[in-house]
């Protein structure tokens, strides 16, 4: 082969391979790993599986509601027979996006905790195989759709205390349900639901999660307001929303692991 | 005056409608009027469809879920089968330039040839006036406005919010039902859904 015939050849093909190569790379935004509390299955206690996502800067996955656009995570468990497995404990999230397009997510690391239950053993019984389908979506400035089929095992350092540990900050990330003292309701009007919240101590900015789409703006600013007794937020309605609502559902965030769970009963004005 | 004089004085004003509340694109109401051009140059009014049904579709050709609806051949097969009926079918790119699925015209006929769609038309909105005049949120996004001007649906292509090609076939199909239910004189059973996809790729 000539020196001029092979120069025709050798860079298309190295660009291949750096394309290649890079989109390898490029498309493992996420790193997923199916993790355990413990080592052993206690008995009359649930064992907490977790998926592990650890995001690239500036990526992004989905909470239960994603917002206006994306979709949240979805899990297929393979579990030994005797053994269920209960639904996700979605920690707080945050709100993504700038513009008329805003979504509910998580960036840099989220644990998605849920309990493995089944037949109660007398005595502890070692780690049960265990394995997972997910399906997720992780978007920047793109998306990309990812699969990825997981087994659990233990921790390859040995280190379960790091695995432990990173359940207990989770847990501090979970909503709570309302503290005792706290109320909360909700008016509607044409244009917007506004929230009272009576709270039981001074609350300086809040923010409003909701469960079910299509019924606030989510990009829309919300507004805050603190009054005597606690604060407002008013939601502007959703477009797309046409006929009334008896609750709205959702989570009031007032600091980091203060997120509450709240149902509002809904009044029209 | 220049032609691109009016044309970023229409897009402003657009711009300005989007900003006023009294021109959501809101079901049951008159769908918000646009003036638009499409990958040939030629240009599309709203009013020019009065006595139509017109669907428009938010495309975005690097979005995992809009993919799903042409590698599925779905989307083609409704533009085909809606335009045959003598509706309008407008697909809307509103990427801006240096973002995810901005096109030229001629390059996006290339891609329609390729990929056998079968739209009446694609209008190209990369300063996004048209997109935030219908607040169109993700690609896909549908709309449906009916003969009398008045937006009828708005929401998903369907019920299977994925990226996942086998859920096509599964999937209840908003559009279809939405389209036969109109045609037929009968009310929109589902008129309005959470859109579900990539966001649209407005300019900063």
């Amino acid at each position: 082969m000539s020196l001029r015939t092979w120069q025709k050849i050798a860079l298309p093909l190295a660009m291949l391979i750096f394309v290649a190569n890079a989109r390898a790379q490029s498309e493992s935004h996420a790193r997923i790993e199916l993790i355990a509390e413990q080592n052993t299955v206690a008995p009359g206690k649930p064992l907490w599986l977790g998926l592990l996502f650890r995001l690239d800067p500036g990526w992004h996955i989905y909470w239960q509601n994603p917002g206006d656009s994306g979709e949240p995570p979805k899990v297929q468990w393979q579990l030994p027979p005797g053994f269920a497995a209960g639904s996700i404990l979605w920690p707080q999230p945050i709100r993504l996006g700038t513009g008329t397009v805003l979504d509910y997510g998580y960036e840099e690391q989220v644990l998605l905790m849920a309990p493995l239950k089944g037949t109660s053993p007398e005595h502890p019984t070692s780690l049960p195989g265990i394995s997972a389908d997910v399906k997720y979506i992780v978007c920047r400035e793109m998306c990309i759709p990812g699969k990825a089929h997981l087994t659990l095992a233990p921790p390859a350092d040995g280190n379960w205390s790091a695995w432990r540990s990173l359940f207990e900050q989770t847990r501090q990330q979970l909503p709570k349900s309302l503290p005792a003292g706290w109320k909360v309701s909700a008016e509607s009007n044409k244009t917007s639901f506004v929230l009272s919240v009576r709270a039981g101590s001074q609350v300086r900015s809040a923010s409003f999660f909701p469960l079910e789409p299509g019924q606030i703006d989510n990009s829309s600013p919300q507004g805050f307001a603190s009054n005597r007794a606690g604060f407002t937020l008013t939601l502007k309605k959703s477009d797309q929303l046409l006929k009334p609502i008896s609750t709205l559902k959702g989570l009031i965030v007032v600091g980091p692991g203060r997120a509450f769970e709240i149902a509002a009963h809904v009044v029209s004005r | 005056m220049t032609k691109r004089f009016l044309t970023s004085t229409l897009a402003l004003f657009a711009v300005l409608l989007a900003s006023s509340p009294i021109w959501a694109a809101r079901v049951g109401e008159a769908a918000p009027q646009f003036t638009a051009t499409d990958t040939n140059g030629d240009v599309h009014k709203l009013s020019d469809y009065k006595g139509k049904f017109v669907v428009l579709e938010w495309s975005n050709r690097g979005c995992p879920y809009t993919q799903k609806h042409y590698n599925s051949g779905n989307m083609q097969q409704l533009q085909r089968e809606w335009t045959a009926r003598g509706v309008i079918w407008l697909t809307v790119i509103s990427s801006a330039p240096g973002k995810q699925g901005y096109v030229t015209g001629p390059e996006e006929n290339a891609y329609l040839t390729q990929v056998k769609a079968a739209p009446s038309a694609v209008l190209l909105d990369p300063t996004g006036a048209l997109g935030h005049l219908y607040d169109a949120k993700t690609t896909p996004d549908i709309f449906i406005i009916n003969p009398q001007g008045t937006l009828i649906y708005s929401g998903a292509i369907d019920d299977t919010p994925s990226t996942d090609v086998a859920d096509v076939s599964k999937a209840k199909n908003y559009v279809s039902a939405a389209l036969e239910e109109a045609t037929s004189g009968k009310a929109v059973a589902v008129s309005t859904s959470r859109p579900y996809g990539c966001s649209v790729k407005y300019a900063d």
